[in-house]
């Protein structure tokens, strides 16, 4: 076609073509950072966030830590529903959910540690083994597949030198495939750790990676 | 431009906030005319609000199409137990992605919906549910909660009327099914995320137990514009029997593919060839699978007189589902698409029904044997045995999502899996 491609907002590379900026597509600047103690407790279940830095073994919980956990306990009629949250609250800290932290969680909440592992095993976010600083979703359902998603799972997977699943040799990226993500608008969607990566081609790879390089070695 | 999925068709009802930072806050979207719909429905009372959802005819967006108002009708009138609303925001049907432009460009909406549901029945407590991966739309939706909580829009004495409406946001994990009513309950509770025999319903027996309805995103973020204009004024659009305006998420094959918001009966050609811009390179249309993954294909032909609401689909062989138009053009190896939507059925069956959890592997196995190029003409009538006796024989309704799309592929384009069986033929791109 002659006409130019047409961009969508979703992508922070192409924001320059509308007035939204990447803050005004993301909403960060609204949101601003989510705050460790989980903030108001209506909200306070709704906070994992998957970051860079990772410690497998961080205590469960402590400091804002706790305090967000005890905002979570008093937010159900249940302890056992506060399962899902506190496995999110682990994972944040701790980059996975290994089978001790799901016993450390049965513990904290009065649960058997066999109905917990049951539980986590059953979800597909709880990574069960660590992945690197970076987890690279690449969509390819349907609407992705349809545009090329299985093209641009093939380039991350080459310009990261990783198998399926497995992690770099530095550290820095486990590329995993994902089921849809809804933003099928969007294809191909990415979702790496806690940000969507919309409309991404087999020719963006390259630069998502080295942003997130940058990214390390800024310390985010 | 700031939001580019606008055309000039459309009637912008839900999506007048989309593409604007501003309506994320409580003065934007009251700019926007919001929290005058809770406003209203405090002050004429819990039926009657109920009864003016009634009046719109306002049908659940999650995919049913159940009438809203009736739902909400079910629950108990008396308050001796706590009531529940639920809010589904697990959206991860493949093809669907209204809900996500709708939390996190107007989130205020949705909490004003859930405001006027939890107040129609009954219920104190509103729980959203959202997919673990919003982390993004999640964060805006979590501010704008915080910021209603501030100025006494949510919490106790609303608004100044007495009454109580606390939120919570919960999110899950990653898992497909707990999009399903009673898995999501399940999941809420901590639970893994199956679904439950009906009855009991979650009107009588819900979450912890308790009298619950469960609203999808879109319905209830319609509900504050109907309760400021009256359900009158909602059917000014739509269909007798849809009425109201609704997000068409368009993907795939496309130039311009996004969410679009007509009234309901909108001509399927006319949102794929004028609002979506045509097929992309110019090419021709294949299939269409109108509704997310779950529903019949069909064929370019069934597309032509389609129009786009509940009965119209029907009437073309198809259902509207949560009106996800994905398009193929004539470069569509459809074999291949049906064995990743079969794929993604076998990942996300929970494994509690045989005929799921065994069926949907099953055909997964066979799809990928003939997109190999080693399968037999015995093959398709042994997946037409497989999709029938998935069809009606479980829990829920997954393995009955994955048997519409094998069958209605095989019925309409079995040319292109028998140019695979017999010459070893793909038909279309890789």
């Amino acid at each position: 076609m002659s006409e130019a491609r047409f961009q969508n907002p979703g992508w922070a590379g192409n924001t320059g073509e509308f007035d939204l900026t990447e803050a005004d597509v993301r909403g960060s600047d609204f949101a601003g950072e989510p705050p460790l103690d989980g903030g108001h407790p209506s909200v306070a279940p709704s906070l994992p966030f998957m970051l860079v830095k990772k410690d497998p073994d961080a205590p469960l919980f402590e400091g804002p830590y706790l305090e967000r956990f005890e905002k979570i306990r008093g937010r159900y009629p249940t302890a056992r529903a506060a399962l899902l949250p506190a496995l999110n609250l682990a994972q944040e800290l701790r980059g996975h959910v290994s089978p001790e932290t799901m016993d450390e969680v049965a513990g904290l909440l009065g649960l058997s540690d066999a109905f917990v592992r049951g539980v986590a095993t059953f979800y597909t976010m709880y990574n069960k083994r660590p992945v690197g600083r970076f987890l690279i979703q690449v969509c390819t359902n349907i609407s992705c597949n349809l545009c090329g998603a299985d093209k641009v799972l093939a380039a991350f997977l080459e310009h990261t030198g990783t198998e399926l699943g497995q992690t770099s040799s530095d550290g820095n990226f486990t590329v995993a495939e994902a089921e849809c993500l809804a933003a099928c608008g969007f294809p191909t969607c990415v979702q790496i750790n806690s940000r969507y990566f919309e409309d991404v081609s087999v020719d963006d790879v390259p630069a998502v990676l080295e942003r997130l390089k940058r990214e390390v070695n800024d310390g985010f | 431009m700031a939001y580019p999925y606008r055309h000039e068709k459309e009637t912008r009802i839900l999506s007048e906030g989309f593409g604007d930072p501003a309506a994320r806050t409580v003065a934007g979207w009251k700019a926007l005319g919001g929290y005058q719909g809770i406003a209203r429905a405090l002050e004429i009372g819990r039926e009657a609000t109920i009864d003016e959802v009634k009046a719109s005819g306002l049908r659940g967006r999650g995919g049913a199409g159940f009438p809203t108002g009736l739902k909400w009708s079910f629950m108990p009138k008396d308050a001796r137990r706590p009531h529940y609303l639920l809010c589904n925001a697990d959206e991860s049907e493949p093809g669907t992605f209204k809900d996500r432009e709708i939390i996190r460009w107007t989130p205020h909406q949705l909490i004003e919906g859930c405001l006027v549901g939890s107040y129609a029945i009954g219920a104190a407590h509103c729980y959203i549910y959202l997919r673990g991966e919003f982390f993004e739309s999640t964060l805006v939706l979590a501010r704008a909660l915080e910021e209603a909580y501030e100025e006494g829009l949510v919490g106790k004495d609303i608004m100044g009327s007495g009454v109580d409406i606390d939120m919570t946001l919960h999110v899950g994990a990653g898992a497909y099914i707990c999009g399903e009513e009673t898995g999501l309950m399940s999941s809420l509770e901590g639970r893994r995320g199956e679904p439950r025999v009906k009855p009991p319903f979650p009107a009588a027996v819900g979450a912890f137990g308790m009298p619950s309805t469960i609203n999808n995103v879109e319905t209830l973020a319609a509900t504050p514009h109907i309760l400021r204009h009256g359900g009158e004024w909602y059917r000014q659009w739509g269909t007798e029997k849809s009425p109201g305006t609704k997000l068409f998420c368009v993907s795939g094959h496309v130039n311009k593919p996004g969410n679009y918001e007509f009234p309901l009966g909108f001509p399927m050609m006319e949102l794929i060839e004028d609002v979506c811009g045509g097929i992309r390179d110019g090419r021709a249309l294949k299939a269409v699978i109108p509704g997310g993954s779950s529903v019949p294909i069909m064929s370019a032909e069934d597309c032509r007189e389609c129009s786009l609401c509940y009965e119209g689909v029907e009437a073309a062989g198809s259902m509207l589902g949560c009106a996800s138009v994905i398009v193929m053009d004539d470069t569509t190896d459809i074999v291949k698409q049906v064995r990743r939507m079969a794929y993604f059925y076998a990942h996300e069956s929970c494994g509690q029904c045989t005929p799921c959890r065994e069926g949907t592997t099953w055909a997964t196995r066979i799809l990928q044997r003939i997109e190999d190029g080693r399968g037999t003409e015995d093959d398709l009538d042994t997946l037409i045995e497989i999709s029938e006796q998935m069809t009606g024989t479980t829990i829920c309704v997954l393995s009955d999502s994955l048997a519409m799309p094998i069958i209605s592929s095989i019925e309409k384009f079995r040319d292109d899996y028998l140019a695979l069986i017999r010459r070893g033929e793909r038909v279309g791109a890789a």
